[in-house]
């Protein structure tokens, strides 16, 4: 199917580019290793870290596919193609990074409930995705959108998660969910961060959909 | 003699026409070109002419000694050569005719 | 100028020819020098310029061009015209190209002939007019349009896959095209290492890698050097013979006998 062979060679081509791959992937680890001594904020870097990570990488993907996705469409894809098929070679290469990482905290640290915690890294990778997306969609130039992941990690970082402002921020599952992890409590709040990484997950998937749907638009002539 | 961009249309036809009487070598089709009083032909319009005719399967080449020694490459004319020649001789009569009506008599202009 | 048949044959191969042939043709001029019993140089002139000139005889065919039966239409443009902000770029463009004709775009920069191109393609819409087309078609831009980080045979995997081929259908028919344009992609090359000319050989490949009925092609030999640029024009007519309609935007104009119809941009109505 189109959309396989895309993802298989979105995954080839973005594993060529050694260098912003290391230190993408490596970012995490910096996250991690500051805050190495509390469990808690440790695991919590770790998450925004792979969350940043992936929607950094997925930006880049989707910005260096710019001259290609319009010549595809012509040769006869289609837009859901196009995109499903970029999003999981993303979302694939987010769970294969969440893996590793909740491999390497689940031994270096003594977590609660450390399949939560695994739960939380592969939950924020699989929501990344399709948010880089969406940034990728929305701001066409590279650094214009790593600028606004930055931000929007930062504010993610920096708000009290009770608050209102915490809520819209898309990675505020891994928040819930890794509250659970690490200090326990009850299990709605695993429910909870399910569904708002869910609502994530579909609006920004809907509207990169929607953005390159109206962008990648192919007008029908007429046969003459 | 007939200036080069009267003669470029027609240089394909009339060496065609020479070979088709008579299988030649360059040097020779270029003399015989000039005693027909058509053109003095150079060498770097005649040869690529020839080798173009050869390409396009037009006239054939062969190779022959030649009493001075060297070899020289003798071109004859194809059937297909020869279908093209008689289409491209028949434009070229209506061509002439056309233009010999146009500029034989003034009178006629009024 | 003992050394001109080696210089002739040098800027032969240079231009494009195979080594042998221009061998041959090398070893004959100097026969044929030795007909009128004089020396290459004198006779021909300086073996660069008339390398250049053989070869551009050759391209040329016999007093009429084989008459190619014209095909059904392919793409038909009527009153087509775009505007951009308050100005008109182009108005009122009536174009038919049938299988097996070319059609030229030309006109100064930035009068539109990439934005008519682009109508064509149906990547951009018109403003008014109808524009009717062939389903299946292939698209060439000027640059980019390819994956830098992706090899060749990368490309055709996934151009082929967007056509509904299957991967190794779609690398073998990439490969057999590649060759048709003198050129054998390396296999684990990226893209972005590759010369400008080899892209754009690279661009053709993929632009008809579906076998389309219909071409279009923006400024298609930026960045080949004289030797591709020829081979450009023989794919054109293999393109011809097999019945497509193709369609090139290009500013250098001393091609145009090659061409069925010339649509000036810059004649057609539009005001500045």
């Amino acid at each position: 199917m189109t959309a396989l062979v895309v993802a298989g060679l979105s995954a080839r081509e973005m594993s060529r580019r050694w260098t912003a791959l290391l230190l993408l992937i490596s970012l995490p680890l910096w996250f991690y290793l500051v805050r190495r001594d509390l469990a808690g904020q440790s695991t919590r870097m770790l998450t925004l870290g792979i969350g940043w990570a992936v929607s950094t990488l997925t930006l880049f993907v989707v910005n260096a596919a710019r001259g290609v996705d319009p010549r595809l469409r012509l040769s006869g894809a289609s837009v859901a193609d196009i995109i499903g098929g970029r999003l999981i070679a993303m979302s694939g290469a987010g769970a294969a990074l969440a893996l590793g990482y909740w491999a390497l905290a689940g031994l270096d640290q003594d977590i609660l409930h450390p399949w939560a915690a695994g739960l939380m890294m592969l939950v924020t990778a699989l929501v990344a995705a399709p948010f880089g997306s969406l940034v990728g969609a929305l701001l066409p130039r590279e650094l214009e959108g790593a600028l606004a992941l930055l931000s929007v990690c930062a504010v993610q970082m920096l708000a009290d998660p009770a608050g209102l402002v915490a809520k819209f921020m898309p990675f505020w599952s891994a928040r819930e969910i890794g509250t659970y992890a690490i200090d326990g409590g009850s299990a709605d709040m695993v429910w909870r961060g399910l569904g708002h990484a869910a609502v994530v997950w579909l609006l920004c998937a809907g509207v990169t959909l929607a953005v390159f749907a109206r962008r990648l638009r192919v007008a029908r002539y007429p046969e003459p | 003699m007939t200036p080069r961009p009267w003669l470029h249309g027609f240089l394909d036809l009339c060496l065609l026409a020479m070979l088709r009487d008579q299988a030649d070598y360059g040097y020779g089709l270029a003399q015989r070109l000039a005693a027909a009083g058509v053109a003095d032909v150079p060498g770097g319009t005649l040869y690529p002419a020839l080798l173009r005719l050869e390409q396009q399967g037009l006239a054939e080449p062969s190779w022959a000694p030649s009493d001075a020694g060297p070899r020289r490459k003798y071109y004859a004319i194809t059937p297909a050569g020869q279908d093209l020649l008689a289409a491209q001789a028949d434009e070229w009569r209506r061509f002439r005719d056309g233009v010999d009506s146009l500029v034989g008599s003034p009178e006629v202009a009024r | 100028m003992s050394d001109w048949p080696l210089r002739f044959e040098e800027e032969l191969v240079r231009l494009g020819l195979q080594p042998e042939r221009a061998r041959r043709l090398s070893a004959e001029t100097a026969e044929q020098a030795g007909e009128h019993g004089t020396d290459p140089g004198r006779l021909f002139g300086p073996a660069h310029l008339y390398a250049r000139h053989l070869v551009t005889e050759l391209q040329a065919t016999t007093v009429t061009q084989p008459r190619y039966e014209a095909g059904p239409v392919m793409l038909r443009l009527t009153g087509v015209a775009k505007r951009y902000r308050r100005r008109t770029v182009f108005s009122g463009v009536d174009l038919t190209v049938r299988g097996g004709e070319v059609a030229a775009i030309v006109g100064a920069n930035g009068c539109g002939k990439s934005t008519l191109l682009r109508i064509c393609a149906g990547l951009t819409l018109p403003d008014s007019g109808t524009v009717h087309r062939t389903r299946r078609v292939g698209f060439v831009p000027q640059d980019g349009g390819t994956a830098g980080w992706l090899t060749a045979e990368e490309h055709f995997t996934l151009f082929g896959a967007a056509a509904g081929m299957v991967p190794r259908k779609a690398r073998s028919t990439g490969t057999h095209l590649a060759a048709r344009l003198a050129w054998r992609p390396s296999p684990g090359q990226p893209v972005q290492q590759l010369s400008g000319g080899t892209r754009q050989k690279l661009n053709l490949v993929l632009g008809e890698l579906h076998g389309p009925d219909l071409l279009l092609l923006d400024e298609p030999y930026q960045g080949f050097d004289q030797g591709s640029y020829l081979d450009f024009w023989q794919q054109v007519r293999a393109w011809r013979e097999a019945g497509r309609a193709v369609v090139v935007v290009t500013h250098l104009l001393h091609e145009l006998r090659n061409v069925d119809h010339v649509l000036d941009l810059g004649a057609v109505g539009g005001e500045r």
